[in-house]
């Protein structure tokens, strides 16, 4: 309906597509850059691609799934522009972490977060997506493999190395916290 | 470590790092954002396009014009470093030819001189005949003198006297003979002077 509209020339057709999606679109982008809050400029982007591409839009995939299509490679040219998002060293986190052994997963600190952000962060590109696609996004297999044009197998293998990564990387946080 | 317990784990760093800030984005908005990019990047783009359209048209233009031959500025200077280049060549090869020439004059005065080297180098016949002549007549003389000194043999050594001055007239081992003979003769006259005195004495007295 919405994309008929907007089809016809009916603006409000895309505002309203705008209102749906741009709170989801703005986190998935947040989380992709590494937690920099500040993603108007991509949000802006991503809907400036939507504008100009909606009218070449099949409808072969849901328009979510179209707009995190967009949103990811949007994210990657920011990246690629900044060009710091890998060079964040770990050993930044804060020095001394103080972990409660009785507390729960709730009582963790913002220190304790904020590692766990710079450990995501630090990942590679192709497996922190992965990771944000799943664990924080909480989408289907099939549709990350849509949204990454990778098959399940490559998935499951980005999947497994990146979980290897977080592991080694927040272990003694793991410990404390299990 | 479990699946669950990492992403809980990143569900709650994600909640804590709290909700994006984001503008707000609207159709009429993006419009105004598309045109201002087109202004900017399609304005320059086209009169690019326009002056490379007319550009052409003219190019077309002239090909199609009075059929005169414009050579490109470019094949013209092909044209003339191939002309400089020719050049060069024959310059190249005239200079070689020179070089081929003087070569082979020199050649040929060293041959000539090697030449005219072994020419002096042979003898003259002229005064090698006369050496020859000097050396049989002295031959001829010693063995004369031998016959008459060491052999006193007075008629072969005369014989041999008269045969150097009869072959070599005008050696000087032919004088030497000559008075080899006056010599031996010397004594014979005497004699017979004194015998033509003494016969004359004898009448007379």
């Amino acid at each position: 309906m919405l994309l008929e509209r907007f089809n016809r020339g009916d603006d409000t057709a895309f505002d309203r597509i705008v209102t749906r999606y741009a709170a989801e679109v703005a986190a998935l982008a947040n989380r992709l850059l590494g937690w920099p809050q500040d993603v108007d400029d991509v949000v802006q982007d991503v809907f400036m691609a939507a504008f100009t591409g909606l009218r070449k839009f099949r409808g072969d995939c849901k328009l979510r799934t179209w707009l995190f299509t967009i949103t990811i490679n949007t994210c990657r040219r920011h990246r690629r522009r900044l060009g710091r998002l890998r060079s964040v060293p770990l050993e930044d986190a804060a020095p001394n972490l103080y972990l409660n052994e009785h507390a729960e997963m709730a009582a963790i600190d913002s220190e304790t977060f904020a590692r766990v952000r710079r450990a995501v962060r630090a990942l590679p590109a192709r497996y922190r997506e992965v990771v944000v696609l799943r664990y924080l996004q909480g989408l289907e297999t099939a549709e990350i493999c849509r949204l990454l044009g990778i098959s399940t197998n490559a998935m499951n293998v980005r999947l497994n190395r990146a979980r290897k990564r977080l592991k080694e990387d927040l272990l003694e946080l793991i410990e404390v916290t299990a | 470590m479990t699946e669950k317990q990492i992403s809980e784990l990143l569900r709650s760093a994600d909640r804590a790092a709290g909700p994006p800030s984001f503008g707000r984005v609207s159709a009429h908005q993006i419009r105004r954002r598309l045109r201002k990019r087109r202004l900017l990047w399609g304005g320059p783009g086209l009169a690019v396009a326009a002056a490379l359209v007319v550009l052409s048209l003219t190019l077309w233009n002239r090909d199609l014009g009075p059929k005169e031959v414009v050579v490109p500025p470019e094949q013209e200077k092909i044209a003339s470093l191939e002309t400089q280049v020719k050049q060069l060549q024959a310059q190249t090869q005239a200079t070689l030819e020179l070089v081929h020439d003087v070569l082979a004059r020199e050649r040929q005065t060293q041959r000539l001189d090697a030449l005219e080297a072994e020419l002096a180098s042979i003898p003259d016949p002229v005064e090698e005949l006369r050496k020859q002549t000097d050396r049989t007549a002295f031959t001829l003389l010693y063995r004369a003198d031998r016959l008459y000194r060491e052999l006193n043999e007075t008629e072969s050594a005369v014989e041999a006297y008269e045969q150097v001055i009869q072959l070599f007239p005008h050696n000087r081992w032919a004088d030497v003979a000559r008075a080899r003979l006056l010599e031996i003769r010397k004594p014979l006259i005497n004699n017979s002077k004194t015998e033509g005195d003494s016969k004359c004495k004898s009448q007379s007295v």
